[in-house]
């Protein structure tokens, strides 16, 4: 089971597996002769997991000592997924009853898929290990990590993804491609890598356009290459002293560089380099010569959050070895050149590479020529862009940068920018902003070859969440068996009252305002996610029960209020392997565990379980029942908690030995209510008047519930008639 | 007829506010009056019948070849339907040369139509051949190519009907809207604020269908099965009628539509899986195909959509019913019409192909036959305009789809009987959103009301009241224009607002300068009104860009003629006398925004009739509050400015602000009297933008005329405790007006260095010296860098003439080279001695005297 959302087990979406081990629960690991050692030969990194005892080597030892096969299962699934470079940490395994060979094992996995994979995998190799039968480990690893390559968000996205995660702001993966919604509702915003959802397409298009970008930033004053078209050679010579020398000639509509001479002087030179540019476009551009390294600045909103330089790549002839010989002895030796994501710098491949083959030409070389000894040959004139220089930038260089992505119009930029020195001024050493790209790659600055990584991930959280916005909207879970379905619709319709746009998953349905939007039992996980999804929503009210959490978790990260009536039910759960109440206690209080600091936890003051959850609660606990002569009640106000009960047919809202009448009115006659019992109206006033709503309206609400119920029904279908089972 | 000169007019201009083509047109003899010529009038009338009448009353007499130029070059534009109507032909002080101004509506149609006309003026001239018809569907052709779309296009017009200012950025239809930080930018039915994910999303249809169904908008639901049997137990869940299809599959292959039972449903699985091996199975929708526009949270328009058909008569083929439908005037071939010509091509033949036709076939009476799989305008279908049909919960779900995907401007594609109904209640769908829908189809729908969506679209970007402009200050006159200039930008940045400035000097942006040289015309002012980060703008307005290029905005908020006086640079490009050049410059005045203001000097006889064209208020300023305009002005309780007791005074009606010119350095106490003047004209433009008189009295405090600031303007020196000031003055106001403020100044011995400009009139030259010689003891004449045209030493000749009979002048030097001159002048100073260079070489010169004060060793600047 993928359970996708907070459970039994941790906050975090893991995959819960059932085992039956049959005769291996008698084989612990130390009985298994040569197992340990042929499965810490294939995974050398299972000496790093920590266990039970807290240090590295912790699960060594319990092989040692001798540990069943579904616990060493987990440390290998675990293992699998961190070679194939996915992080997770987290797993447990459990018997489900002593001595019956049946484990319930959990492990973290950030995509299903590859757990799955995973998880099957491990088994292969553990049932290996245990046969001592041969196992190919290393095409495992490059299968899984193909898996979390296509699967998994790219490094930009969970930079993002990640960095939310630490402001505590919720996330939704959209597809399967690296379109995130990050907060949830009416306060989400939506990212897919480095564009934002107010990432403009106009300013994308323009961005795509190089020509109408250089035209638009010099009419704002930003210095770019200068340039224009010419029909001739003399022309071209013409404009080059024009621009000033030396120049650029390419081809308009050129790629790869094909036809591009550069730092041209002379006359002859341009004359020249006309020629050549006519042979590989359709018109010929001159343009003045930008001279220094490329540097890709980052802008967020307004800010230039990273920037980094390129830097040429040269290899020195020794009389002997080819130029591809030269580059694979002095350059592809790095250690941070390599294939892939991963690697700061490129494998250079002559071959492959058009620019370094254009490059070379222009040296009058080829990948076969072979310099004399000492003699310097230029193989990238502008290499990775991967030398971090973000505290180098000189305040003119950010003042246009950021100017540029204004022009263009864009949230987020990479802008490359052409100059000597970053820490000067732009204009007085002649640099220029040559590109402003939209959906720019973070991975430079994540990694860069040389200095430190930038948090550019947060960088783009701040953007988009200002300071102490989390995203979130309010979230009402209600969990127990009792009536939770009509607490959910009087404390949606209170919400409703007070202005907001509610979403409310029940029993009974999916509700968006007062449109009932489907009538199918809605408590699973995909009817509160389709909640949380939706862009007008500015608050949840989300039903769920012991077996959702069970089979899927909960479909929110974590909650404003968390109800409980009870804890029943067990009987109804057997096939999950739990029979006694308090195994529906460790999976009920899962929602009192989800709830926000500033959130409440709104308990059933009479039922001792539940009451047993409230310790657990991040967030304030409000108790209710019926009669304050309750001791837990009693108890709670004595410590200046919160309390709703009845006194005199009047519901009290107490903090305390302060009290606040409800129904100050009288008008709320309790026991004449027709379709409320007493509870649902105790939890939905705790529920609301934690949220804050005044008590008139609370009360007004409660008065209109069953009008507005009536109303928002289709005929024949009241709730009292649903209630019944 | 020779044509020596043509100029766009890309905005408000000497003639009209209409965008023109000025030609300028020599004509020999024969040419000054057609009637000489023989055959000519009938010739062309041959060869354009429809050209205006030439016997017209309006036609001056006699007719010349440039005004038939002129009537050609507006006919042909007006024949080949663009909106044209304003055209003059004008007389020039030089004999058979004239200016013929036409209005276009897209330039190169009007150069185009430039051309044309003068060749059929030369084919009639030569009695040769002249095709018409070819020049009028090349001009449309054009036309067609270069205006704006009809989406982009009804964008725009609803945004000139708002009186928001527009402009296109690029051939294609990217537009701004408005101006500087105020600035919107739409492409086609795009807004700047449409987010490039929203669209991506808009694009991936099965995403798309996850969102909507999230947001509980009805969608054709569906899955992806493994096996007919999956297949079944699919279609039950999503209720009965389902489609079929492969996933990702194009063109409809492999799809089975409408199945309501599972024998059918197990043949239509066995078909789709031959083309892809994942198959879905989706809700069948049935009914109509609608696109509902949604603009923000509304639905503006709605129509219902019909793919190109026929109907049979079991008597016409195919191909004849076409041609018959065709034959309707209405379908036209281009975007301009409501309904565009029924194609029979490849994509018809196959169409007709799967309904088992050729072209040839006779369908039977009342067939109705589809050629085409979609609905668009463009290949011939058919709209129906149902806006005031739709049911509000079916608008609603349409605003949720848009908001849902996050597309501000949103083309929603419904399925579904009718939009009388909810789609709940009918088992309608949402199939498809689209990001920058065509507007054609509610513009001008083939059938029923077209639909104000361009104005639906403005009124989201722009609110009610909103007009996208930033406070423009154009300022022009003969002196004093770039202070002027620089004062108000100071003092609008002052009360804070990002001030762009253009001058003579270059463009400045908050401060920066982003380039140099002079731009005082029409194109650096647009570059600041491009820039997003502007709040403000002050053009320095000079004479050489109107002329050249017409005004760089529609109108402006404020407008200030610092003063005409006896002119500058007269004689040149047709502006012969003051009159002419008041004229030129009262283009200023004439654009200035109703409810904007016009600066004037009242003290200046020429400047002050301006009030009358001024479409605004009028603020007068004057030194003197008792000049006959300023009392009357002031009695009306309307704005004025004027200098009373020490103090710069600013009084409309009971309302009364006074700065003391002790507050006021650049004035020098009020010492400085062209200061002055240029203090009050700047107070008077600020107050009409911005009236929060702290930033203004902090602004006049604050800004010193010093050499970094405004360089050429009144510089002061101090060289061994005498007093030198660099000026760049170069006519006769200049002159008097430093004469005024130098002997403000006190001093023993006075001294001058100047060099006159060799393009300035003779007597304009002879005027400088003529006024300095009353005020100097010791002139030093030397020659200019650039003679302009004169023959050496004409200059300095003149020059001498000035000053026979000087009052003053004891001593006259001639000096080669500006800089040797400066050197001699500095050399010959006495403490308390006052010397004025006026430069030429702004920059180098200034730097030179910089240097040498510096060498000086009191070298205080001030």
């Amino acid at each position: 089971m993928h359970l996708r959302g907070p459970n039994i087990w941790t906050y975090r979406p893991v995959i819960e597996v059932w085992l039956d081990i049959g005769r291996f629960e008698q084989l612990p690991s130390h009985t298994l002769p040569g197992f340990t050692q042929r499965l810490t030969d294939w995974l050398p990194g299972l000496a790093q997991h920590r266990c039970g005892v807290g240090e590295p080597g912790g699960f060594l030892l319990r092989l040692d000592e001798g540990t069943w096969i579904g616990h060493i299962l987990e440390h290998v699934v675990l293992e699998l997924q961190t070679l194939a470079g996915m992080r997770t940490g987290f797993g447990k395994t459990r018997q489900v009853k002593e001595g019956s060979g049946i484990y319930k094992m959990a492990f973290r996995t950030r995509n299903e898929a590859v757990g799955r994979m995973a998880l099957e995998e491990a088994r292969n190799l553990v049932l290996a290990a245990v046969n001592d039968q041969p196992y190919d480990i290393a095409a495992t690893v490059i299968k899984l990590t193909d898996m979390v390559d296509s699967l998994c968000l790219g490094p930009s996205t969970s930079c993002i993804v990640d960095a939310a995660g630490e402001q505590r702001i919720p996330f939704i993966r959209l597809t399967e491609g690296n379109l995130v919604q990050l907060g949830h509702g009416s306060r989400q915003r939506r990212i897919w890598t480095a564009e934002t959802d107010r990432t403009s397409a106009i300013a994308e298009y323009i961005s795509s356009d190089k020509d109408l970008t250089k035209s638009l930033l010099s009419s704002c004053g930003v210095p770019v290459p200068a340039g224009r078209i010419v029909e001739s050679a003399d022309e071209a010579w013409e404009e080059a002293q024009d621009l000033g020398l030396p120049v650029v000639i390419k081809p308009v509509d050129g790629n790869h560089g094909r036809g591009v001479s550069i730092e041209l002087s002379t006359k002859a030179h341009i004359e020249e380099a006309f020629e050549l540019a006519l042979i590989h476009g359709s018109e010929v551009i001159v343009e003045r010569f930008i001279r220094g390294n490329e540097h890709r600045l980052l802008v967020v909103g307004g800010k230039v959050v990273a920037a980094a330089r390129g830097e040429s790549a040269w290899v020195i002839g020794d009389g002997l070895a080819s130029i591809q010989e030269l580059v694979d002895s002095q350059l592809n030796t790095d250690s941070r050149r390599g294939h892939g994501e991963d690697f700061p710098l490129n494998r250079i491949d002559i071959d492959q590479d058009v620019a370094i083959q254009l490059e070379l030409a222009r040296q009058g070389f080829d990948s076969h020529s072979v310099p004399e000894h000492g003699m310097e040959v230029l193989i990238q004139r502008n290499g990775n862009v991967a030398i971090d220089c973000t505290d180098e930038v000189h305040s003119d260089i950010e003042e246009l940068v950021v100017l540029a992505t204004q022009v263009v119009g864009l949230d987020i930029a990479g802008v490359d920018l052409v100059v000597e020195d970053v820490s000067k001024p732009l204009i007085e050493q002649g640099g220029a902003i040559v590109e402003v790209n939209a959906g720019p790659g973070l991975l430079t600055h994540l990694k860069p070859a040389v200095g430190y990584p930038r948090p550019v991930g947060g960088a783009i959280i701040s953007h988009l969440f200002p300071k102490g916005d989390r995203g979130r909207i309010p979230i009402v879970g209600i969990t127990g068996t009792s009536h939770t379905t009509e607490i959910a619709r009087l404390i949606a319709w209170l919400l409703r009252l007070s202005g907001e746009k509610v979403g409310l998953a029940c029993q009974e349905g999916l509700f968006l305002d007062r449109r009932q939007v489907s009538t199918r039992h809605s408590v699973n996980f995909d009817a509160g996610q389709r909640l949380l999804m939706n862009r007008t929503v500015s608050a949840v009210v989300i039903e769920t029960d012991a077996k959702a959490i069970l089979k899927e978790g909960l479909s929110y990260d974590r909650s404003t209020v968390a109800i409980v009536t009870d804890t029943q039910g067990a009987e109804s759960l057997n096939e999950f392997f739990i029979s006694e109440d308090q195994q529906v206690f460790d999976v009920m209080r899962t929602m009192v565990d989800v709830v926000l600091p500033d959130g409440f936890a709104i308990l059933n003051a009479a039922e001792p379980s539940v009451m047993g959850m409230a310790p657990l609660c991040d967030g304030t606990v409000i108790l209710y029942h019926a009669s304050e002569s309750l001791a837990a009640i009693i108890e709670h106000r004595t410590n200046h908690g919160r309390a709703v009960f009845v006194r005199e047919g009047q519901v009290i809202l107490a903090r305390g030995n302060e009290e606040l009448t409800l129904n100050a009115r009288g008008s709320l006659k309790l026991n004449d209510s027709g379709v409320l019992t007493e509870n649902t109206i105790l939890a939905a006033a705790a529920a609301t008047w934690a949220m804050g709503l005044p008590p008139e309206l609370i009360r007004a609400g409660i008065e209109t519930f069953e009008a507005e119920h009536a109303s928002a029904h289709p005929p024949g279908s009241s709730v009292k008639a649903k209630k019944k089972k | 007829m020779e044509i020596s000169k043509t100029r766009a007019l890309r905005g408000p201009n000497l003639w009209s506010r209409h965008t023109s083509l000025e030609v300028i047109v020599n004509c020999d003899e024969a040419e000054q009056d057609i009637s000489s010529i023989a055959h000519f009038e009938e010739r062309i009338r041959n060869r354009f019948p429809q050209l205006a009448n030439l016997q017209s009353r309006q036609l001056p007499r006699p007719v010349t070849v440039a005004h038939v130029l002129e009537l050609a070059m507006l006919g042909l534009q007006a024949q080949a339907g663009c909106p044209v109507t304003f055209s003059r032909t004008q007389v020039t002080n030089e004999p058979g040369t004239y200016q013929v101004i036409v209005e276009y509506s897209e330039e190169p149609v009007g150069k185009m139509a430039l051309a044309s006309a003068e060749a059929l003026i030369r084919a009639a001239l030569n009695d040769t051949a002249f095709n018409l018809e070819d020049v009028l569907s090349n001009l449309r052709e054009l036309d067609e190519d270069v205006r704006l779309g009809p989406s982009t296009g009804a964008i725009v017009h609803a945004a000139a009907a708002r009186g928001i200012p527009f402009r296109r950025l690029t051939s294609g239809s990217l537009v701004q809207f408005g101006w500087g930080s105020r600035q919107r930018r739409i492409q086609a039915a795009e807004m700047d604020c449409t987010s490039a994910i929203s669209e991506s999303i808009a694009q991936d249809k099965e995403l798309t269908k996850r969102l909507l169904e999230a947001a509980g908008v009805p969608v054709p639901t569906g899955r992806p099965v493994r096996d007919a049997e999956d297949a079944w137990a699919a279609a039950l869940e999503i209720g009965l009628p389902v489609v079929v299809k492969p996933q990702d599959g194009n063109q409809g292959k492999g799809v089975t539509v409408n199945i309501d039972d599972r024998e059918p449903l197990e043949i239509a699985y066995s078909v789709a899986s031959e083309f892809r091996d994942d198959v879905m199975v989706e809700k069948y929708l049935a009914g109509h195909d609608f696109r509902l526009l949604v603009v923000g949270d509304k639905l503006v328009a709605a129509a219902r959509r019909e793919p190109p058909m026929v109907v049979g008569n079991g008597k016409q083929t195919i191909r004849e019913l076409v041609e018959q439908v065709n034959a309707d005037p209405r379908r036209g071939t281009g975007h301009a019409t409501s309904l565009t010509k029924i194609r029979l091509d490849e994509i018809a033949t196959a169409q007709l192909a799967m309904q088992g036709f050729t072209a040839d076939s006779v369908p039977d009476k009342g067939a109705r036959v589809v050629l085409r799989n979609n609905a668009n305008l463009s290949t011939g279908g058919t709209a129906t305009d149902v806006t005031d049909d739709v049911h509000p919960e079916l608008a609603a779900r349409a605003v949720d789809a848009a908001h849902m995907v996050g597309l501000d401007v949103c083309g929603v594609d419904v399925i579904c009987d009718t939009v009388l109904k909810p789609l709940e209640a009918q088992g309608g769908g949402i199939v498809e959103v689209n990001a920058a829908p065509g507007l054609r189809m509610h513009l001008s729908p083939s059938f029923g009301k077209g639909r104000d969506v361009g104005a639906a679209i403005i009124g989201n970007l722009f609110p009610e009241g909103e007009d996208g402009r930033i406070p423009v200050v154009a300022v022009t006159g003969t002196n004093g224009k770039t202070t002027t200039v620089r004062l108000i930008a100071h003092l609008l940045g002052a009360s804070g607002l990002r001030v762009g400035m253009t001058n003579t000097d270059g463009v400045y942006v908050n401060g920066r300068q982003i380039d140099s040289g002079d731009c005082a015309g029409p194109k650096s002012a647009r570059n600041v009104l491009l820039n997003p980060t502007v709040d403000a703008a002050v053009f320095e307005t000079a004479r050489g860009g109107i002329l050249r290029e017409g005004l760089a905005f529609d109108r402006c908020q404020v407008g200030v003629v610092t003063n005409i006086g006896s002119g500058d640079h007269l004689g040149l490009n047709y502006i012969s006398s003051v009159e002419d050049l008041a004229v030129l410059k009262r283009v200023v005045v004439q654009n200035i925004s109703p409810d904007g203001m016009a600066v004037l000097n009242a003290a200046d006889p020429i400047v002050v009739p301006m009030a009358e064209n001024c479409p605004g208020k009028v603020t007068f300023f004057a030194l003197d509050r008792h000049l006959p305009v300023m009392a009357a002005h002031r009695a009306r309780g309307k704005p004025v400015v004027y200098v009373e007791e020490g103090a710069v005074i600013a009084e409309e009606g009971t309302r009364k602000y006074a700065i003391p010119l002790k507050n006021i350095p650049v004035t020098r106490e009020g010492a400085i009297g062209f200061q002055l003047q240029n203090v009050m004209a700047a107070v008077a433009a600020v107050w009409a933008v911005n009236s929060d008189w702290y930033s203004i009295s902090q602004g006049l405090f604050t800004f010193r005329a010093e050499q970094h600031n405004v360089p050429g303007r009144f510089n002061f020196f101090d060289y061994k405790g005498a007093t030198v000031i660099a000026d760049y003055g170069h006519n006769p106001d200049a002159m008097k007006a430093l004469v005024e403020a130098v002997e403000a100044l006190p001093a023993q011995r006075r001294s001058v260095v100047i060099s006159g400009a060799g393009d300035r009139r003779d007597d304009d030259i002879r005027d400088q010296t003529r006024i300095l010689g009353a005020a100097f003891d010791h002139v030093l004449l030397y020659q200019d860098a650039c003679q302009r045209g004169r023959v050496d030493g004409e200059v300095i000749a003149l020059l001498r003439e000035g000053l026979e009979g000087a009052t003053r002048t004891t001593t006259i030097e001639e000096i080669r080279g500006e800089f040797v001159a400066i050197d001699m002048a500095l050399q010959g100073l006495q403490a308390g001695d006052l010397c004025l260079i006026l430069v030429d070489q702004v920059e180098e010169a200034l730097a030179h005297i910089a240097q040498r004060v510096k060498a000086s060793d009191s070298g205080n600047t001030h």
